[in-house]
């Protein structure tokens, strides 16, 4: 990590917990501008929850967290205005079902008044060509297959001009055949600079594209590292225990 | 056939009472809808009071006959109104007390139906949503509701059909609606009651059967880019 880079995200013994079940354990992680963090581990780690606290989709139960410099695990912060500038990407996409390709990108840009309705919508006919569905403006979500439902969150999410993605597990609901069109499109995001943390099984992906990988157990931190060293020469036991499960 | 004769002989009466039980049967709907979305929103606002300030008024409504809530407003609450200004019932219109009593009545069960609705969105829409940096208002009209309404809409037209027979017990403090209508054509013409009552009934059956009809039609075609 270059010293001269923003630090984006701020991390501090983060908790989080579920009634009496303890999810993240005390995580401390700093992300740094333009960077592409990959979060690897068995289900049931913490890697979604922790990725849900960075845009406080999740409370946080204790500790700090600060993106681009908000305390987001304080209350009093416009958390609707920390959001606008951190998007995120869902497993199950949750596309609007009921507005069109295009009304799902405009939708936000345009009620929360940061553009007008003609420059949102030639703004998101420019993201549809990037992700390669400029012929599907007018479909319904109902109409697209799943690769191309989460090419159009990424749109939908580019839309709002965020300066942080937030991917939570974005292929782990499509058929093999599609993951690589939507790989295909971060791949192009994490090229253009976008900072990235990125809740994912696609190791392929994870050694490819990340700066650092972090693998998550049982609500802790256990290893981080380039992908070169935690695929080639990881350290901790159970780090290698998964790797040898899932490779 | 009687009941063909007294059709035929009292329609213009008839559609006259008829549009009175339909004028009655959509205001009070429409009173309904709105309280229906502020305390259906109370209950799923996840804030204590709220959700106990709806449940309570979903109990009262619920635990209590329409006959006994019409009596509330119609005698109770034109007294107790009386000296603010307000009244209705025996002095005023028994039309207003009629469609407040059914708009309260009605506006608990939308309520549920619409805390239903919401509940039956999925929670990655409103994730979605917030994720966008739309506040929680704005994620509800924009997102939520919108899908809610969609799959609402046969319970909503079957609280209309309930809320319409509803009407026919309201007749009770003279609004002059198909049951009053029917009661006054009974008692002048007693050896024709049977041919009057059916062809009342008759009126409520085909209006009643048509939504029921139209509620079916609306669930075959709740899925959204078809058409």
């Amino acid at each position: 990590m270059e010293g001269s880079k923003e630090i984006k995200i701020q991390v501090k013994n983060l908790k989080k917990n579920f009634g009496r079940l303890e999810v993240l354990k005390k995580i401390s992680i700093e992300i740094t501008e333009g960077e592409v963090v990959c979060m690897i581990g068995p289900s049931g780690s913490g890697k979604s929850t922790f990725l849900r606290c960075l845009n406080r989709l999740e409370s946080i139960t204790a500790g700090e967290v600060i993106v681009d410099g908000h305390p987001i695990s304080d209350p009093n912060v416009n958390i609707n205005k920390v959001r606008e500038n951190i998007g995120m990407v869902f497993q199950h996409f949750n596309l609007f079902p009921h507005l069109t390709v295009l009304q799902n990108i405009t939708l936000a840009p345009v009620d929360l008044k940061l553009m007008d309705k003609p420059s949102a919508n030639q703004k998101a006919m420019e993201l549809l060509t990037r992700v390669g569905l400029a012929d599907k403006e007018k479909a319904y979500p109902g109409q697209l297959s799943g690769g191309q439902k989460q090419r159009v969150a990424i749109a939908r999410s580019l839309a709002m001009n965020p300066d942080i993605m937030l991917f939570d597990e974005p292929t782990s609901a499509l058929d093999p055949e599609m993951v690589g069109e939507v790989l295909e499109v971060m791949k192009q995001l994490a090229a253009d600079g976008m900072t990235m943390v990125v809740v994912t099984h696609e190791m392929g992906f994870a050694r490819e594209v990340a700066d650092r990988v972090v693998f998550m157990d049982e609500g802790y931190i256990i290893e981080e590292n380039t992908p070169d060293e935690i695929f080639n020469r990881p350290k901790e036991v159970r780090t290698i225990n998964f790797l040898n499960k899932v490779l | 056939m009687e009941v063909y004769n007294v059709l035929v002989q009292y329609f213009p009466s008839f559609m006259v009472a008829l549009v009175e039980t339909l004028k009655l049967t959509v205001v009070s709907l429409l009173c309904a809808t709105v309280l229906g979305v502020v305390f259906g929103l109370f209950k799923v606002s996840g804030i204590r009071l709220l959700t106990l300030i709806a449940n309570i008024y979903i109990d009262i409504i619920r635990g209590t006959p329409l006959m006994i809530q019409t009596m509330i407003v119609y005698y109770g609450l034109s007294q107790t109104l009386r000296p603010l200004g307000f009244s209705w019932g025996p002095i005023g219109g028994s039309f207003t007390a009629g469609a407040v009593t059914l708009s309260l009545n009605a506006g608990a069960y939308m309520a549920e139906i619409i805390r239903g609705g919401i509940e039956a969105v999925d929670k990655g829409q409103m994730e979605a949503a917030r994720s966008l940096g739309l506040p929680y208002g704005n994620s509800m009209r924009k997102v939520i509701l919108p899908q809610a309404f969609r799959t609402m809409l046969p319970s909503i037209i079957n609280q209309f059909i309930i809320s319409l027979k509803d009407t026919s017990l309201i007749s009770l403090i003279g609004i002059h609606e198909l049951t009053q209508r029917g009661k006054i054509l009974a008692a002048n013409s007693a050896s024709r009651v049977m041919a009057i009552w059916l062809a009342v009934a008759l009126f409520y059956l085909v209006i009643c059967t048509t939504l029921s009809k139209i509620a079916l039609l609306v669930e075959r075609n709740v899925s959204y880019g078809r058409k």
